[in-house]
C-alpha cells in the first residue's frame, strides 16, 4: 500500500510528462520492483527502468501492449482480468504471475495495482506493480513439499503414531493406529488411557507414561496392545517430548512398533538356545568352543566336571592346566597350527580328571565360517579314549607274546588259506604227527588222518569253506608212534573288513580218553536214559541254575507236553497258579542254599485235573562239591493228600464231636504201656497235652476211693483180652470231683500185642443229677416201703382185729351170763362156741400171710459170681459212692460156675453190701472201707465174702441176726438176711456172720459149686438139644 | 328201769353183728342191729335209738357220714364209733362231729359199758 501511494503520486505527475528525470523519476526508477502504469484497457504509457533491467525489453517496445509480453502466456489472461477490472482495488487480494526474464527464466512476482484518479476522481489510469517473490514462493514450496512428506511418512508408518499435548491429551494417530486399534480418533482420546493395552501390562505402562509426563524423560516400554480383531501383540513403544524455546515440553511423541513376531522368535530363539545348552550341558562327552584365536569361551559341564574346574577357571586358556605335562606343548603347538591354518583338529592327549588320574582323550575341533568363509568359531569335544589306548597297548604287547604262546600251548595250533592248504602249523602238532613243518603244510597233514575219517572231514571242512561257517570235527590222527587216537578239530573263520574270509584258524583237541569215557558213559545213560523213560514216575534234572534241561517219559506222558515245551522253564505251566508262588520260592532257596528240598504242588495233568505231587529235589556235585546239576523227582501223592484231607477233616470232626459230647479217646498197649489220649482227654483229665501219658499218669488223677476198683480193672485188662466199661471218680488238683465213664474195647494188634481202644467220657453233670435222681428215688423208696408196710401191717391188724374182737366181745358176754344168776348157760355155750369160731377164724388171717411169704422153687442156671457180683458192684456204684463207700473188689481168677437163680443170688449180694454200707454209716473215724471177695473153700464151695468195718455184731444177738423181723436198725424190718438165708439155703448152700478181728463184720455165702458131672450133664443137654435142633431142622427141610 | 334204753349196732362185720348185741343186752339196753348205714336209716328205728354204735368203715355209707347225715336231719342221736383201723385223724374228725366215744377193736366190756353210759348220760 505504501508503495501503491507512493507510486501513485509520481504517477499523477508522470501522467503530464514523458521523462522522469526529477528526483521523483529517481525513486521509480531505483524500485527494486517493476512498475507500469497503464490504460485500464491495458495499454501501458510507462515502465520503469527495474522493468527494462529485467525483462530487457526496451521502454518503448513495453509501451503499450507490449510489456504484456513478459507475463507467462498461462498467466496473462487472469492478469488482463484483473487490470481491466472495474473494481475497486481490494487489498490482500493478490495476484501472482510469472515474469519472464532477460535470459527467458520465468519468476513469479506478486502483482498490485492502484488506481490513478484525475482532479474529478475519476480513474483514468492503473499502476501495477510486480514483486519478485520467486525466492519466497520458493522456499514455501519446499517447505511445503517437506511436510507433505513428513506427513506421509508419519500417516504411512507401519507404527503407532501419536503425538499428544504436553499434559498427555491425544492430539494426533496416524492412520496405522486407528486401524490397529480399530477406533476412530475420538473413541482413541480415552482409549489412551491404557484401555488397549493388556490387562497385565497396563500398570507398568500407565506407570511409565505418568513418569515421563512429570518429569520429562524419553518414555521407553514395552507392552502388548489389543488389535481390532481382539489379538494382543507386542509393541515396543517410544516417546520424545519436543521441547520450545525456552525449553518447555510442547508436544510428545510417541511411537509403538509392534516387534511381536521378533518377540517371538527371542523367544523361540531363547528357548531353543537354552535347550542346546541343556542338550550340549547333558551329553555324554566334552564339549567346547574357542573364538578364533583359540581363546576358549565356553566349556559345557562334563567337561568342567571330568576337570574338576570351574568355568572361570577353564575359559580362556587355563584349560591348559588339565593337560598332562607331557602333552601340554605338542597339542598347544598342534592347535596354534590348526588355528593359523583353519584345518581341523585331531590329535591325542592325556587329561587329568578331578581325582588327578590322567587319562586319554581325542581333541576334535572344526572351525565355523560365515558366508563370506572367514572362521567364526571353533567348536570341539573331547573323547575318552583311555580304554581303548590302553587296549591297543596291551595288543600290540601281546602280540608280540602271541606267536610264542601259540607255539609253546600245549594243544594243537593251524592256521589254513581259504583254499584248505595249511600255511602255519605250530610246534606242538608238528611234534604229535611226527612232521616237519614243510611236511605238514598244504595238504601234508592228511596223511595221518585215518583213512575211515578222512573223506569226512574233507568234507566238513570243504563245507565249512563254502559257507564261511565255523566248523568241528571229530577224526582220528595217527600219532608220531603209530598209534591213532581221536582228535578234535575246530576251525573258525577270519574276515576282513568286508566281511570275506581271508584265513581259518583252528585248533585239534586229543579227546581220546574222554572219546573212550564217553563211549561207556554213553552205553550206560542209554541204560539209565531207559530205566529213567521207563520207570513208572516223573523224573527230571536241571541246570545249576535251575534250567530244566531234562524230563523223563512219565513226566511228559503225565503232562501232554511235548519235550521241547518242558525244558527250560516250560514246565511252570502245568502248575496249579495257586502253587507257583510257593513251589518257586522253595526252589530258588533250594537252588540257592544247596539244599535238598521237598515241597508239594499240584501239576496239571493231560486232561486239566490238577494232582499233588511231591517236588523232590537232590544237587548233584562234583569233585570240588560244587552243584552242577539237580535231579528231582515228582511223586504223586494226590491220593494221599487227599486222603489226608480226608482224615483231617474226620479228625476236625471227632475232635468237635469229643468237645462237644466230652469225649475223650484214648489207647492203651499193654505191653509198653504206651497210652495215646486225644485232645478232650487231655481235656478232662486236665494234664498238659504236652505230658507223655502213661497208666501211672491217668491214675494219679483217679480219686483215692476208687483207686482200687481201677486198679483191678487194669490187673484184669492186662491178663485178658476183653472189653469192659467203669465208671469212676477223677479227682483233679483243685479238689473238684469229676465222673467218667470209660469204655475200652481190648483188640489183638498186628504183632499180637494187646492194645485197648478205648473212650473216657466226661459223665459229671449227667452222675450229679444221677445222684439228686437217685437220692430222691431213694428216699421215695423208703417213704414207699414204709407206707407199703403200714398197709401190710393195717390190713393184717384188720384182718386179725375183726375176729378178736368178736373172741373178746363173746368171752365177755359168756363171763357175764355165767356169772349171772342164775347163770344164762345156754347163752354161755353160744357165746363160747362163737369164741372157738373167731380163734378159728384169725388162725386162718395167719395161714393167708403165710402163703404170701411162700417161696418160689429155683430155675436153676449156671452162674459166674464174679460176674454176678460185678454186675451188683455195677448197679451200687453210685449208691455206694453217695454213702462214700470205698469198695475193694478181689475176685478169683479161675472161679468156677455155681448153680442156682442168679437174680436171687445177686439179690443176696446186694443185700450184704447194702447191710455193709448202712453198718457203717455212722463211721466217722476211718475210711469206709467194704471188700468183696470171690473165692473156691476147701469144700468146693463158691464164697462171696464181704467184709465191712462198721459197727460189728453184738455177741448177745448174733444168734437172731438171721431171724425174720429182727433187725439193729431203726428203718429196718428186719427180713433181709432172714430172706437171704433162705434164698441160700435153697441153693444148698449157708449164709452166715463172723465177727472181725478189728472192727465190723464179714458174712459170707457159700453155694456148691458144679460138679464137673454136673457140667458134663449139662453140656450133654446143650449137645443133645442142638441135635436135636439140628435133626428137626433137617427134618423140616425133607 | 322203766323203759329201756334202745342201742342200734350198726356194722358190716357179721362176728360183731353177732356178739355184741348180747352183750349190750347183758348191761341191759335193748339192741337193734344194722348190717349198713343204709338199713339203719330205712328202718323205724331211727328216731328210737338212743344210742348208735357205729363202725367207721363200712361198703356203702361210712360210719362218718352216716354220723352227718343224722346230725342234718335234726336227730340228735349220741354216736359210739368203734374200728379196726383206728387213727387219730379219724378219732379226732369222729369227736369233732359230736361222737360220744370213739373205741378201737377190740375193746373190752368195761370200755364199751363206759362209752355207752357216757353218751346215755342226761345233757
Amino acid at each position: 500500500l505504501f508503495v501503491a501511494s507512493f507510486v501513485a503520486h509520481p504517477a499523477k505527475d508522470l501522467s503530464g510528462g514523458d521523462s522522469l528525470d526529477s528526483e521523483l523519476g529517481q525513486v521509480v526508477n531505483a524500485f527494486p520492483g517493476l512498475v507500469c502504469t497503464a490504460l485500464p484497457d491495458g495499454n501501458a504509457d510507462f515502465v520503469n527502468r527495474r522493468w527494462y533491467e529485467y525483462s530487457g525489453i526496451a521502454p518503448e517496445a513495453a509501451r503499450g501492449f507490449g510489456w504484456q509480453r513478459t507475463i507467462h502466456p498461462d498467466d496473462l489472461p487472469q492478469l488482463i482480468v484483473r487490470w481491466m477490472s472495474v473494481e475497486a482495488p481490494d487489498e490482500g487480494r493478490e495476484l501472482e504471475a510469472r515474469l519472464r526474464r532477460f535470459d527467458g527464466q520465468y519468476r513469479r512476482f506478486s502483482f498490485r495495482r492502484a488506481p490513478i484518479a484525475n482532479a474529478a476522481g475519476r480513474i483514468v489510469k492503473w499502476c501495477g506493480i510486480f514483486t519478485d517473490v520467486e525466492n519466497q514462493r520458493q522456499a514455501e514450496d519446499s517447505l511445503r513439499e517437506s511436510r507433505d512428506r513428513l506427513r506421509l511418512i508419519f500417516e504411512g508408518l507401519p507404527a503407532l503414531a501419536i503425538v499428544t499435548s504436553s499434559s498427555g491429551d491425544l492430539i494426533h494417530a496416524n492412520r496405522y493406529c486407528l486401524d490397529y486399534l480399530g477406533a476412530t480418533f475420538e473413541e482413541l482420546k480415552d482409549w489412551e488411557r491404557g484401555h488397549s493395552y493388556h490387562p497385565d501390562d497396563r500398570p507398568s505402562v500407565l506407570a511409565a507414561w505418568r513418569h515421563s509426563l512429570e518429569t520429562g524423560a524419553p518414555y521407553v516400554i514395552e507392552g502388548r496392545r489389543r488389535r481390532a480383531d481382539g489379538v494382543y501383540r507386542w509393541f515396543h513403544t517410544r516417546g520424545f517430548p519436543l521441547r520450545d524455546g525456552k525449553g518447555n515440553i510442547d508436544l510428545w511423541y510417541l511411537l509403538a512398533t509392534d516387534f511381536d513376531d521378533l518377540k517371538r522368535a527371542d523367544e523361540a530363539v531363547s528357548a531353543s538356545e537354552r535347550k542346546l545348552k541343556l542338550i550340549i550341558n547333558t551329553i555324554p562327552a566334552t564339549a567346547w568352543s574357542t573364538r578364533p584365536d583359540g581363546y576358549c569361551d565356553f566349556l559345557n559341564e562334563r567337561w568342567l566336571a571330568y576337570a574338576g574346574l570351574s568355568s572361570a577357571e577353564a575359559e580362556g586358556w587355563g584349560w591348559g592346566s588339565a593337560i598332562h605335562p607331557d602333552d601340554v606343548k605338542g597339542l598347544v603347538e598342534y592347535w596354534q597350527g590348526c588355528l593359523a591354518s583353519g584345518t581341523p583338529v585331531d590329535t591325542e592327549a592325556r587329561m587329568r580328571s578331578h581325582d588327578g588320574v590322567y587319562r586319554w582323550f581325542l581333541f576334535r575341533a572344526n572351525p565355523l565360517r560365515d558366508e563370506s568363509g572367514e572362521i567364526v568359531q571353533w567348536f570341539g569335544t573331547n573323547i575318552d579314549v583311555d580304554d581303548q589306548k590302553r587296549a591297543e597297548q596291551a595288543v600290540l604287547a601281546s602280540e608280540q607274546n602271541l606267536r610264542l604262546i601259540v607255539n609253546t600251548i600245549p594243544g594243537f595250533a593251524w592256521s589254513a588259506s581259504n583254499d584248505g592248504a595249511a600255511e602255519f602249523i605250530n610246534q606242538q602238532y608238528l611234534e604229535f604227527l611226527g612232521l616237519s613243518e614243510e611236511e605238514a603244510r598244504g595238504w601234508g597233514w592228511s596223511s595221518r588222518v585215518h583213512p575211515d575219517d578222512l573223506n569226512r572231514l574233507v568234507s566238513i571242512w570243504a563245507n565249512a569253506r563254502a559257507t564261511g561257517q565255523p566248523a568241528e570235527v571229530e577224526a582220528r590222527h595217527r600219532r608220531y608212534d603209530g598209534e591213532y587216537r581221536w582228535l578234535l578239530v575246530r576251525t573258525r573263520p577270519l574276515r576282513d573288513a568286508g566281511g570275506a574270509v581271508v584265513k581259518w584258524y583252528g585248533v585239534c583237541a586229543d579227546i581220546e580218553d574222554r572219546k573212550r569215557a564217553e563211549d561207556a558213559l554213553l552205553a550206560r545213560e542209554r541204560s539209565l536214559n531207559e530205566i529213567v523213560n521207563v520207570i513208572p514216575t516223573t523224573a527230571w534234572t536241571t541246570r545249576a541254575d535251575g534250567y530244566c534241561d531234562f524230563v523223563n517219559q512219565g513226566w511228559l506222558t503225565y503232562s501232554g507236553l511235548s519235550a521241547e515245551q518242558a525244558i527250560g522253564w516250560g514246565w511252570g505251566s502245568i502248575l496249579h497258579p495257586d502253587d507257583v508262588g510257593g513251589l518257586v520260592e522253595h526252589w530258588q532257596f533250594c537252588l540257592a542254599s544247596g539244599t535238598p528240598g521237598d515241597t508239594e504242588a499240584r501239576m496239571r495233568r493231560h486232561d486239566g485235573e490238577y494232582r499233588w505231587f511231591l517236588f523232590r529235589a537232590n544237587p548233584l556235585r562234583d569233585e570240588t562239591g560244587t552243584i552242577v546239576k539237580w535231579i528231582g523227582t515228582n511223586i504223586d501223592i494226590d491220593d494221599r493228600k487227599r486222603a489226608e484231607e480226608e482224615l483231617r477233616r474226620s479228625e476236625a470232626f471227632l475232635a468237635k464231636g469229643q468237645r462237644l459230647s466230652m469225649t475223650g479217646s484214648l489207647s492203651w498197649r499193654v505191653s509198653t504201656d504206651e497210652m495215646v489220649w486225644s485232645d478232650e482227654a487231655y481235656r478232662i483229665f486236665e494234664c498238659d497235652p504236652n505230658l507223655e501219658v502213661t497208666p501211672g499218669l491217668m491214675f494219679s488223677r483217679v480219686h483215692p476211693e476208687d483207686v482200687p476198683t481201677i486198679d483191678e480193672m487194669v490187673k484184669r485188662a492186662r491178663k485178658s483180652c476183653r472189653d469192659f466199661e467203669y465208671e469212676f471218680r477223677l479227682l483233679m488238683p483243685d479238689e473238684k470231683v469229676k465222673y467218667v465213664r470209660l469204655v475200652a474195647h481190648g483188640t489183638r494188634n498186628h504183632d499180637g500185642g494187646l492194645e485197648y481202644i478205648g473212650a473216657v467220657q466226661d459223665v459229671t453233670q449227667r452222675r450229679l443229677s444221677d445222684v439228686a435222681i437217685g437220692k430222691a428215688r431213694s428216699e421215695l423208696a423208703h417213704a414207699a416201703r414204709v407206707m407199703s408196710l403200714g398197709t401190710l401191717t393195717a390190713s393184717i391188724a384188720h384182718e386179725l382185729n375183726q375176729p378178736l374182737s368178736g373172741i373178746i366181745t363173746n368171752a365177755s358176754t359168756c363171763l357175764r351170763m355165767l356169772a349171772a344168776v342164775p347163770p344164762n348157760v345156754d347163752g354161755a355155750l353160744e357165746t363160747a362156741n362163737r369164741t372157738i369160731r373167731d380163734g378159728n377164724r384169725a388162725s386162718e388171717v395167719i395161714v393167708r400171710l403165710r402163703a404170701l411169704f411162700e417161696k418160689k422153687e429155683v430155675p436153676p442156671e449156671l452162674v459166674d459170681m464174679n460176674d454176678a457180683t460185678r454186675e451188683v458192684i455195677a448197679l451200687l456204684s453210685t449208691e455206694l459212692q453217695r454213702k462214700q463207700v470205698m469198695l475193694w473188689p478181689e475176685f478169683a481168677t479161675d472161679l468156677p460156675p455155681a448153680m442156682g437163680d442168679r437174680v436171687q443170688l445177686q439179690q443176696v449180694i446186694l443185700n450184704l453190701l447194702l447191710n455193709a454200707a448202712d453198718a457203717m454209716s455212722d463211721i466217722k473215724d476211718r475210711p469206709k472201707n467194704v471188700v468183696i471177695k470171690t473165692k473156691l473153700d476147701g469144700k468146693d464151695r463158691v464164697c462171696v465174702v464181704v467184709k465191712d468195718v462198721g459197727v460189728g455184731i453184738d455177741p448177745l444177738t448174733a444168734n437172731r441176726l438171721f431171724d425174720s423181723f429182727y433187725t439193729t436198725k431203726a428203718g429196718g424190718m428186719g427180713i433181709g438176711l432172714s430172706v437171704s438165708r433162705s434164698i441160700i439155703e435153697s441153693h444148698r448152700g449157708h449164709l452166715w456172720a463172723e465177727s472181725n478181728d478189728g472192727p465190723g463184720a464179714t458174712f459170707t455165702l457159700a453155694i456148691p459149686r458144679m460138679t464137673d458131672d454136673e457140667m458134663g450133664a449139662r453140656f450133654d443137654d446143650a449137645l443133645r438139644n442142638s441135635t436135636e435142633i439140628v435133626a428137626q431142622s433137617l427134618a423140616g427141610r425133607s | 328201769m322203766a323203759t329201756r334204753a334202745l342201742v342200734s349196732i350198726v356194722d358190716d362185720d357179721e362176728s360183731v353183728r353177732e356178739s355184741l348185741p348180747d352183750l349190750i343186752k347183758e348191761f341191759g339196753f335193748a339192741v337193734q342191729v344194722f348190717p349198713s348205714a343204709e338199713e339203719f336209716l330205712a328202718s323205724e328205728y331211727v328216731d328210737l335209738t338212743d344210742c348208735l354204735i357205729l363202725d367207721v368203715a363200712m361198703p356203702g355209707m361210712p360210719g362218718l357220714e352216716l354220723q352227718q347225715v343224722l346230725e342234718r336231719q335234726g336227730r340228735d342221736v349220741p354216736i359210739v364209733f368203734i374200728t379196726a383201723h383206728g387213727n387219730a385223724a379219724s378219732r379226732t374228725r369222729a369227736m369233732s362231729q359230736g361222737a360220744a366215744g370213739y373205741l378201737l377193736k377190740p375193746f373190752s366190756a368195761a370200755d364199751l359199758l363206759d362209752a355207752l353210759h357216757s353218751a346215755l348220760k342226761p345233757k
